[in-house]
């Protein structure tokens, strides 16, 4: 597994391997988009086997392989560490009950964060239920209050997070699979059960939206034809 | 490559790595388009505040535990899940073939052990308890489900909790004491029978495990 540096060209990214904290490269991501590393390919189709044969260590395998990134993905979709846990978990189970159902038509990592996005989704929509989160009012968040994400800032993990919030919830999905956790388009379209253009124009969408309520309204002269 | 300040957004969405690098030689040449293109990778840089890959410790033992779990009551059943799933998987040709070499199989064996059977005779007396040996079993069976009644109140706050677990563990005694009842009343009507009583004493004792499994989760 290596490390994606600024200088590397987009085709070396490695999308199977938990992304490293650097600048993602922009895209010119056509070429690389169907292309998969042998050695990823080879792991997830082991882990699969594992996993099929209801061998325990087959889902061990995929937790040292993916946990973390599953986890941060959790926990940006749900807001809470806790609750993170409590949807890889569920996760994991999920997984083991439905293995059967796995057919190989998409990568088992593919299929994996599928269940996990959808996990979280179901608990999201059970906790709005339950009203546990109803102190965190969504509404009353304004895009004047929200810092400017300018430079890396303690606060600006915050910003992101609560601009997030105000997303809709395909393009949360979307910005986070991608610009977070680094998956392709294709990946990504096979986890939501989307097209790939669907991906990229939901991307560009939360995008858009993001830099909206991030940045401070720009004076007319800087705001160009966007 | 020529690139326009319209063609922005469209390379934004969809562009290729020369169209990338054409919007970047515009945009040494258009503030504008350099002030987008710089707000639009900051977005990419700021995503990076949203990695947060420390290991949390306890989560794998905790997931492999109810892996484990979840693989116990439904081991059987996921076996033969996954025996009936390949055999859907095969192609009707494989299945007509399979199932016709089971036919011929069944119908050779049954053959054989219809000709070579033994004459049925006095063998099961072997198996009936004696009178004395009879009221010895049905004293100890009270006292041992006297035992287990009990350790099924001890169990009662811990099963009734509203986790899949527990669930779990509530179908499997409804599943138990199903059983339990049926072999009794099979036992009332012949409470000689000694193949009975050891099921029976199977069943308790699996009752038992259970109970004691769920009362070790509360520990």
């Amino acid at each position: 597994m290596g490390s994606v540096g600024l200088t590397l060209p987009w085709e070396h990214r490695i999308s199977g391997a938990v992304p490293v904290r650097e600048r993602r490269v922009e895209p010119s991501e056509s070429r690389a988009e169907t292309e998969r590393p042998t050695a990823d390919r080879s792991l997830d189709a082991s882990v699969a086997a594992a996993c099929l044969s209801g061998n325990l260590q087959g889902y061990e395998q995929l937790y040292r392989w993916q946990g973390s990134r599953m986890k941060n993905l959790a926990r940006n979709l749900l807001s809470s560490p806790t609750d993170a846990e409590d949807a890889v978990q569920e996760t994991f189970l999920k997984i083991q009950r439905n293995i059967a159902s796995f057919r190989g038509q998409s990568s088992f990592v593919t299929w994996t964060f599928r269940v996990l996005v959808n996990t979280c989704h179901d608990l999201r929509r059970a906790r709005m239920r339950r009203k546990d989160y109803a102190s965190e009012d969504v509404e009353s968040l304004q895009p004047a209050n929200v810092p400017r994400a300018a430079v890396s800032h303690p606060s600006l993990r915050m910003a992101l997070e609560r601009a997030l919030e105000r997303l809709t919830v395909h393009q949360r999905d979307v910005f986070l699979l991608y610009e977070v956790e680094g998956f392709r388009h294709a990946e990504i379209a096979g986890m939501l059960e989307i097209s790939e253009t669907a991906s990229k124009n939901t991307l560009f969408q939360a995008k858009k939206n993001l830099r909206a309520l991030l940045e401070p309204p720009r004076s007319a002269g800087a705001g160009g034809r966007q | 490559m020529n690139i326009q300040c319209e063609d922005r957004e469209r390379i934004f969405r969809d562009g290729s790595a020369e169209e990338w690098a054409a919007l970047e030689t515009h945009a040494a040449a258009c503030p504008a388009c350099a002030e987008e293109l710089r707000g639009w990778r900051q977005l990419s840089d700021a995503a990076a505040e949203l990695r947060d890959y420390r290991e949390s410790p306890a989560l794998w033992s905790r997931i492999e535990a109810s892996l484990r779990e979840q693989a116990g009551p439904a081991a059987g059943r996921g076996k033969l899940a996954r025996f009936f799933d390949s055999w859907r998987r095969g192609s009707h040709a494989w299945q007509f073939a399979l199932a016709s070499a089971l036919v011929v199989v069944l119908a050779v064996t049954g053959g054989y052990l219809y000709i070579h059977r033994v004459p049925q005779t006095t063998n099961a007396s072997n198996k009936l308890l004696k009178s004395g040996a009879l009221k010895e079993v049905e004293r100890t069976e009270r006292e041992y489900m006297a035992a287990i009644d009990k350790l099924a109140g001890d169990a009662g706050p811990q099963l009734n909790a509203d986790t899949p677990l527990m669930a779990s563990y509530r179908e499997k005694l409804v599943v138990l004491d199903s059983a339990i009842a049926e072999l009794r009343a099979q036992a009332g009507e012949n409470p000689s029978n000694a193949h009975l009583r050891y099921q029976l004493l199977a069943m308790y004792q699996e009752k038992q495990q259970t109970l004691e499994d769920i009362l070790e989760t509360k520990r």
